[in-house]
């Protein structure tokens, strides 16, 4: 192993935390992560498993849009194992759809997605269950993430490299000296074992519940559970991500995965993240707007409803002083902010953008340890999802 | 923009009836679970993982369990549930209470963690003994073969879609075989059989690992895989096929 420039703690199992370790050990720091339970149990695992091209989001944020495409480029390349890649078809099903249409298509070639409008009659033979009603089809380089395997593909590759990856281990206490982080009390949930782990730099990217992993340094970070539904059918009916072409709105992404096919998603505010219910009435709601899209959606056997919470950073100072690494995704450098040196927060972004949030949290850490940066998490291929159970864990305790 | 996120009020809706969950809570060193039991409200939709959050969230924060999709796509949720190894997060509670009902017990949900794996607290075990014996090298993909005869894009060469088998462990720990004695076990052997199905050229390589007592003659056809296996991979179908392919090719 390559000497370490530093001992970073990451705090969070879930996609971010998992391109943020994968990283840190590429650029040659020793790291340890802690998770609660197990791996993506939070957000990312029951994320609808879309890999976006930024289609969805190009007429709102062109930025967005363009890292999205960037980054479904890399992926395809680091992880194709954990990927469906069959492309999207997103359909203008009314005539306000198709007065959208050209706003969209402009919107997507400014951010450098490869589109194209194509013959209907060509979509039907690409995905003969869809809506017939559809008035337009354009083909979009959309994909299917397995949300599991994806960021255990990341935690393969930086165990295999040394890191340390503690499941069932809870923060309980962010510890300071002199106003800088000096490491992390833990408790072991299987045994009830408080054991101290030293540090020279904590990232938290808990998520939905970075205001509690905050508040256990002491600090406030405003940040409301914003969950969203989704709904699963037992067969799979689509081949291809199939989008209602509209201003984004509820229901209308339906995201094909194995044998299934899963529409999302809603959204709503609610107070504690690990109290989320599935409200019924939005479980008929996404079965009847997939409908739209696909007809045979109704009457296909119910398989699984689920929500998961997107994280909503609030108004506060520290938030207001955050660095935006990109539209939606923030970092607040606490020692900034805060009085607490060697302590950020990151918060926000997307599953198919994972990596890229590893590295604009991995540029944070160079900067504040004065390394010099090489980023290569874009060119280095992950190992596979298995070996994350083949590889000897590096610093498991017994 | 959500049409939910105009109603400020969190949705919350009455229960429809309650269960008695009664769970096995085991720590490290003493294998002898100690029984805990909670009373958990149900919407007509709330699978037994639910039920777990419920508890985990209002009752007792200290009970461990793994989970991470919640539609049966990951594989991390398998337990024992009233005897059968089943998904938690796939499992509906109401449908459990009618069963017990329909063979005259009480209303109780019984949850015990995954047998064969190393278990780490409560109902969460490391799925590592899973994963020992897979083949090195086997992909993750599959030609899909829903909607099939349908036409291309032109940017791909075909339609893809991940295997069936989830890496759940429940025919693994389901296996009577495993219990007694040493063997690959079916998630493992299925996987050996799918990866010489995508790629023949491996084929004798691969059926030297598994020609062995331990490997595919290790199979007593129990064939309590197949039955629990959530996702249809049919483990002891492709066991059988193995047996066929090695016999095949020592006649050759």
């Amino acid at each position: 192993m390559k000497s370490s420039h530093g001992h970073v703690l990451v705090i969070g199992g879930g996609g971010t935390g998992a391109a943020i370790i994968h990283d840190l050990l590429l650029q040659g720091f020793s790291a340890t992560l802690v998770e609660r339970g197990e791996l993506t149990s939070g957000t990312t695992g029951r994320h609808h498993g879309q890999l976006h091209s930024g289609a969805r989001y190009a007429a709102g944020d062109r930025e967005i849009a363009r890292e999205c495409i960037q980054e479904v480029e890399i992926l395809r390349r680091i992880a194709p194992e954990s990927l469906e890649m069959n492309y999207g078809l997103f359909l203008a099903l009314t005539p306000e759809d198709l007065a959208f249409a050209p706003d969209f298509l402009d919107a997507c070639r400014e951010a450098t997605i490869p589109v194209r409008e194509i013959p209907l009659d060509q979509a039907f033979r690409m995905e003969p269950n869809v809506n017939r009603q559809a008035r337009m089809a354009v083909l979009v380089p959309d994909g299917t993430i397995d949300a599991w395997r994806l960021p255990l593909q990341f935690f393969a590759t930086a165990r295999a490299g040394g890191a340390a990856i503690r499941t069932f281990t809870e923060v309980m206490e962010i510890e300071s000296a002199a106003g800088s982080v000096t490491g992390v009390r833990v408790r072991e949930q299987a045994t009830g074992r408080e054991y101290r782990i030293a540090a020279d730099m904590v990232v938290s990217a808990a998520g939905a519940w970075a205001g509690t992993v905050a508040q256990r340094a002491g600090i406030h970070i405003p940040v409301t559970p914003a969950p969203g539904t989704m709904v699963a059918v037992k067969k799979r009916l689509n081949n291809m991500v199939i989008s209602h072409l509209h201003p984004a709105g509820d229901g209308d992404i339906i995201v094909p995965q194995r044998g299934l096919s899963i529409v999302g998603s809603t959204q709503w505010l609610a107070e504690d993240p690990d109290s989320i219910e599935v409200p019924s009435a939005q479980i008929e709601y996404l079965v009847r707007r997939a409908s739209e899209m696909i007809p045979a959606f109704r009457e296909t056997p119910f398989h699984a409803a689920w929500a998961a919470c997107r994280p909503l950073a609030g108004a506060s100072s520290n938030v207001e002083d955050g660095r935006k690494l990109s539209r939606d995704f923030i970092a607040i450098d606490h020692g900034r902010s805060d009085n607490l040196k060697g302590f950020i927060s990151v918060i926000g972004g997307k599953a198919t953008v994972l990596r890229a949030m590893g590295e604009k949290t991995v540029d944070l850490v160079c900067e504040h340890f004065g390394v010099r940066r090489e980023c290569t998490t874009a060119v280095t291929p992950l190992l596979p999802h298995r070996a994350y159970y083949n590889t000897v864990p590096a610093g498991r305790s017994a | 923009m959500s049409n939910f996120l105009a109603d400020p009020r969190e949705p919350r809706e009455p229960a429809v009836a309650t269960a008695v969950f009664r769970i096995a809570r085991s720590r490290p060193g003493s294998p002898d679970p100690a029984w805990r039991e909670y009373e958990v409200p149900l919407k007509g939709h709330t699978v037994v993982l639910d039920a777990l959050e419920w508890i985990r969230s209002r009752v007792d924060n200290t009970l461990l369990y793994r989970h991470s999709c919640h539609h049966g796509s990951c594989g991390t949720c398998g337990m024992v549930i009233n005897g059968e190894h089943a998904l938690s997060c796939t499992t509906n509670v109401m449908d459990l209470l009618e069963k017990s009902r329909e063979a005259g017990g009480p209303p109780t949900v019984v949850v015990e963690p995954l047998p064969t794996m190393n278990l780490i607290a409560d109902l969460a075990v490391d799925p590592a003994p899973l994963f020992r014996d897979f083949p090195a090298g086997a992909g993750y993909l599959r030609e899909s073969e829903f909607n099939r005869g349908s036409e291309v894009p032109r940017e791909i060469e075909r339609f893809v879609r991940f295997e069936n088998c989830i890496e759940c462990g429940l025919c693994v720990a389901a296996c009577p075989v495993v219990r007694i004695r040493d063997f690959m076990a079916p998630a493992a052997l299925a996987a050996y059989n799918r990866e010489i199905g995508k790629n023949p050229d491996r084929a004798a390589e691969l059926l030297g690992e598994v020609d062995s007592d331990r490997g595919v003659w290790g199979c007593d056809r129990h064939l309590e895989c197949s039955r629990v296996c959530p996702t249809g991979v049919y483990p002891a179908k492709h066991i059988v096929e193995l047996q066929r392919r090695i016999k095949k090719s020592r006649e050759a």
